[in-house]
């Protein structure tokens, strides 16, 4: 007679052997980045650039994009420095990519090396965040926001997709989130609603992109120890600051490399340490699964781990907040004076 | 090695005890009346609006529905009319585009008024619109377009609503309508689901801030409503994607909206209108406050094993469709000849 347990890990095998059929059928060769053309947005400083470095490494041609002439030249040189061989091409492109005609003029340039043929994978590691307290915000603050996550991508990807079409290539398309894709908590009002978009549009495209034979990707990296970091850390909200007390951060190398072994062995969503394992396979719904069985583990302990921590240490250090707040409410005139 | 076994051990049965303890506490949470609150509705003068603003004008509340058109906002008056429970209850409509911040201030500055400035209780912002499309045939305007008909047509009315309730001291609600589709996605939905998914980045974001106001975030996300704007919706989807939804059983607005209020009375942070929804619901929660530990245990489950399955159904019909699909863009010319 099976114990419950033998029984509901023995339910848990039912779809980890049906992908492992599926896979088995639909074997999925690793991507090689080598002398493939690698389009970087975002790629002039943080994980962009230690992205762009590392394909480089490995043999990419690469094409940085980004707004700033004097960082990206520092970028390119930093590139050059890892040069695998003598035959990769590597350029820097100054273009704002948060409109489609700058991606389309962007992608555009960046195919001439290549007699018009477009990029065959394209990192969009775009993106900035502006944290602060929902009642401080306006429609300009929160546009703005929506604009520094999810338009500073989407367009890209949109331009990519119709370049890759055109041109019957089969690549791929990395969208660049943010474990605050995955939920949110107090000061994020202007950056979790943009990176969860970013997650919808991957999700969209990862069906409808089956038409094309086009890949996509998207990472949810932590807290990357990056410039973006620091300036995000200047508007921060006290009390957001303080529940981060406890993150780990991590190096912009170190997340670029988990990245980048994601795409080559074909995950739909990279996450980046234990606790974006957790988050990923919390949430997964219905999106395709890297691995049935270790996600099931990492499921069990959030569904343990994740409320205790939300409730005792997020949610508790909020409520204990309130007085603060209110103090801080008063002195800018957001609520009446009781 | 054996240490940290029985510690690891430990440490999940006191988890498990907390979650247990979690789903006992949730029983006893006070349920919340409409009767004699002020609700506004955005989006009420149709489709599950303006089924709601009729459930709570049933409930005993005062109603302000807010939308665009002017006469459909008359006619839906008068349908709210007819729930009229006592003499008491104010039942007004305003006309206002509450996607900009300055049109949801004046609307809610407007319902404010036969109340003596005090601005509504609760916040049902049911203002959206789908239209579905492939990505390529997608441009900045039409993809800008999809977030303003998801995202901000919601996300603004919330901003004036939280700013007005935290400036009087008013601990109350505020409703997003998102859509099942703001939990996964699929072919066709790319001015769709992005916007969808941002409303529950959003809402996460402020069932956490608002613990700093005493005021409530639900999270509605109904599957397929039988409204007009479903037959719009309709209009122009992917032949693929209507053949997907082939099985998709849809629900009445009454139906969903008495879910919806049903969810509202009894705190539900996430609220889903059927089996489905729950599944997904529970399959996708993270660290999103559940609505019940023990039950979602079984939801999660099953969508664990069932999910993917559905998934590569659509997966292949999908992928048979590629030949139609490569015929579809000749036509239109996005093929290199």
């Amino acid at each position: 007679m099976p114990s419950i347990w033998t029984s509901l890990a023995s339910l848990a095998l039912i779809p980890a052997l049906f992908l492992v059929a599926t896979r088995i059928l639909s074997f999925k060769t690793r991507w090689d980045p080598c002398l493939k053309h690698c389009f970087v947005t975002g790629g002039s400083s943080g994980a962009g650039l230690a992205l762009a470095t590392l394909l480089a490494q490995n043999g990419a041609h690469v094409s940085i994009v980004a707004r700033d002439k004097a960082k990206l030249q520092k970028a390119l040189e930093v590139l050059e420095t890892v040069r695998h061989n003598p035959q990769q091409i590597f350029r820097a492109y100054s273009f704002a990519v948060n409109t489609e005609q700058g991606s389309v003029a962007a992608i555009g340039a960046a195919s001439e090396p290549f007699d018009g043929h477009c990029p065959d994978a394209y990192f969009l590691c775009a993106g900035a965040s502006r944290p602060g307290f929902f009642v401080e915000q306006t429609e300009e603050s929160l546009k703005a926001g929506m604009e520094s996550t999810y338009y500073a991508q989407a367009f890209s990807a949109l331009a990519a997709t119709k370049a890759m079409v055109q041109q019957g290539v089969k690549g791929k398309v990395v969208f660049c989130s943010s474990i605050l894709g995955y939920f949110s908590m107090v000061g994020y009002s202007t950056y979790s609603p943009g990176k969860f978009a970013l997650r919808g549009l991957a999700e969209t495209l990862q069906s409808e992109f089956m038409l094309y034979g086009i890949d996509v990707h998207i990472a949810f990296p932590g807290t990357i120890y990056s410039p973006g970091y620091e300036e995000e850390n200047r508007c921060k909200p006290k009390i957001t600051l303080k529940i981060e007390e406890t993150d780990d951060g991590a190096q912009p190398e170190v997340v670029a490399k988990v990245i980048l072994d994601g795409v080559r062995s074909g995950k739909f969503h990279i996450s980046v340490d234990f606790i974006g394992h957790v988050f990923r396979t919390s949430t997964a719904g219905s999106s395709e699964r890297n691995s049935y069985l270790l996600d099931w583990v990492h499921a069990v302990v959030g569904y343990i781990g994740l409320p205790t921590w939300r409730k005792m240490w997020v949610d508790n250090l909020v409520v204990k907040h309130r007085d603060e707040h209110e103090g801080y409410l008063r002195e800018r005139g957001l609520c009446s004076v009781e | 090695m054996e240490t940290k076994l029985i510690t690891a051990a430990v440490a999940l049965l006191l988890g498990a005890l907390f979650t247990l303890l979690l789903s006992y506490t949730m029983l006893f949470s006070k349920k919340w009346d409409p009767k004699g609150k002020h609700c506004l509705v955005t989006g009420g003068s149709s489709g599950a609006g303006r089924a709601l603003a009729v459930e709570l004008a049933k409930a005993g509340a005062h109603v302000s529905i807010v939308a665009r058109n002017p006469e459909r906002l008359q006619k839906a008056l008068e349908e709210v009319e007819k729930a009229r429970k006592t003499p008491e209850q104010v039942f007004r409509c305003y006309s206002f585009a509450v996607n900009t911040e300055s049109g949801s201030v004046a609307a809610i500055e407007a319902a404010s008024e036969p109340f003596g400035g005090r601005c509504p209780d609760a916040f049902f912002l049911c203002a959206g619109a789908s239209r579905p499309g492939f990505f390529i045939e997608q441009s900045e305007a039409s993809l800008k377009q999809g977030m303003e008909q998801t995202y901000y047509a919601q996300a603004f009315t919330a901003l004036a609503a939280t700013k007005a309730m935290v400036k009087q001291g008013i601990k109350g609600k505020v409703v997003f309508c998102s859509s099942i589709l703001g939990y996964f996605s699929m072919v066709g939905y790319s001015t769709y689901s992005p916007g969808k998914f941002a409303l529950r980045g959003l809402a996460e974001t402020l069932q956490s801030e608002f613990m700093l106001y005493g005021i409530e975030v639900h999270l509605a996300m109904p599957g397929t409503m039988y409204t007009k704007g479903y037959e719009e919706e309709n209009v122009g989807k992917p032949k693929i994607t209507l053949k997907l939804e082939e099985t998709d059983e849809g629900a009445t607005p009454e139906h969903v909206a008495g879910v919806i209020l049903k969810g509202v009375r009894n705190g539900k942070f996430h609220i889903t209108v059927d089996f489905i929804g729950n599944v997904f619901r529970a399959s996708s929660a993270g660290a999103s406050e559940r609505n019940s530990y023990a039950l979602d245990w079984i939801h999660g489950l099953i969508g664990y094993i069932a999910l993917p399955i559905w998934r590569k159904s659509v997966d292949t019909a999908v992928v048979g469709h590629r030949a139609e699909h490569q015929e579809y863009l000749r036509e239109r010319g996005f093929l290199s000849v």
